[in-house]
């Protein structure tokens, strides 16, 4: 099986024209992501997406492109540019809506990792397996130690 | 981030290693070659690659490099890998909560 990607599934309920706008719209991405988002939801705008640390008060800025405005269905966008000034290799989120009883399914895939020479997802994939090992065995020893 | 930690062990035969060592506790380049497709040689670079981003700690006895894994940095790259994933878990876990906000306020304000 091949893991380039990180795949993402999950139900709301809400009409897919309110989730539209909570993915696409930068006053409602700021709400659930960066501090602050800036772009236009048009094809091919660019934007950036801001972060501020409280302690130091410095800011980090992630430039991003929007790809794909499709109400209510689809939404993409880049960010993650290997180089400067958006070019290079990048990471490509897109968020499908599809609609299901009661609301909308979001289907959220994040694509590009093994151009990066990342291979994020793969190793995601084989090292869960090691957590899972760790999360079995640790309880077990805990119990050990608690027999003695 | 620390791209060449990722890269250390992106290559699917360093993966099998970091296995093959977690298993057996320590190994050489001789012993995992027994176990891998690939020759001696082939397993001794990709052990200076995991040595050189600290994932295995090497020490000399007789004649052959005893290798280990370095259980704190794998966890490090662990850590890091999980995060990926989990961070957009959490980032739709709050699409859902205000996704459902503004449609329950819709509905109130008809």
């Amino acid at each position: 099986m091949e893991y380039g990607s990180i795949e993402r599934d999950i139900l709301v309920e809400a009409s897919p024209d309110v989730v539209f706008d909570v993915v696409s719209k930068p006053e409602h991405v700021q709400e659930w992501w960066p501090d602050e988002a800036r772009f236009e939801p048009v094809p091919g705008a660019p934007g950036e997406l801001l972060w501020r640390d409280p302690d130091t008060g410095e800011t980090m800025a992630v430039e991003m492109t929007v790809v794909e405005v499709d109400p209510p269905k689809r939404f993409s966008f880049r960010w993650v540019y290997a180089e400067p000034d958006r070019t290079g290799p990048s990471l490509l989120v897109t968020f499908d809506l599809l609609p299901a009883d009661n609301g909308t399914r979001i289907r959220m895939t994040e694509t590009g990792f093994r151009e990066m020479g990342w291979e994020i997802a793969v190793l995601e994939e084989a090292y869960n397996d090691h957590v899972t090992g760790w999360d079995k065995y640790i309880p077990a020893l805990g119990a050990y130690v608690d027999k003695r | 981030m620390n791209d060449d930690l990722w890269s250390a062990i992106g290559d699917p035969t360093r993966r099998t290693m970091i296995d093959l060592l977690l298993a057996g506790g320590s190994g050489t380049a001789t012993t995992l070659a027994q176990e891998l497709p690939v020759t001696r040689q082939a397993v001794a670079k990709h052990l200076a690659v995991l040595d050189r981003v600290g994932l295995v700690t090497g020490r000399t006895a007789g004649r052959e490099r005893h290798y280990q894994i370095d259980e704190a940095q794998l966890a490090k790259a662990v850590a890091q890998l999980n995060a990926v994933g989990a961070s957009w878990d959490a980032r739709l876990r709050r699409i859902k909560r205000l996704a459902e906000a503004i449609e329950r306020k819709r509905d109130r304000d008809g």
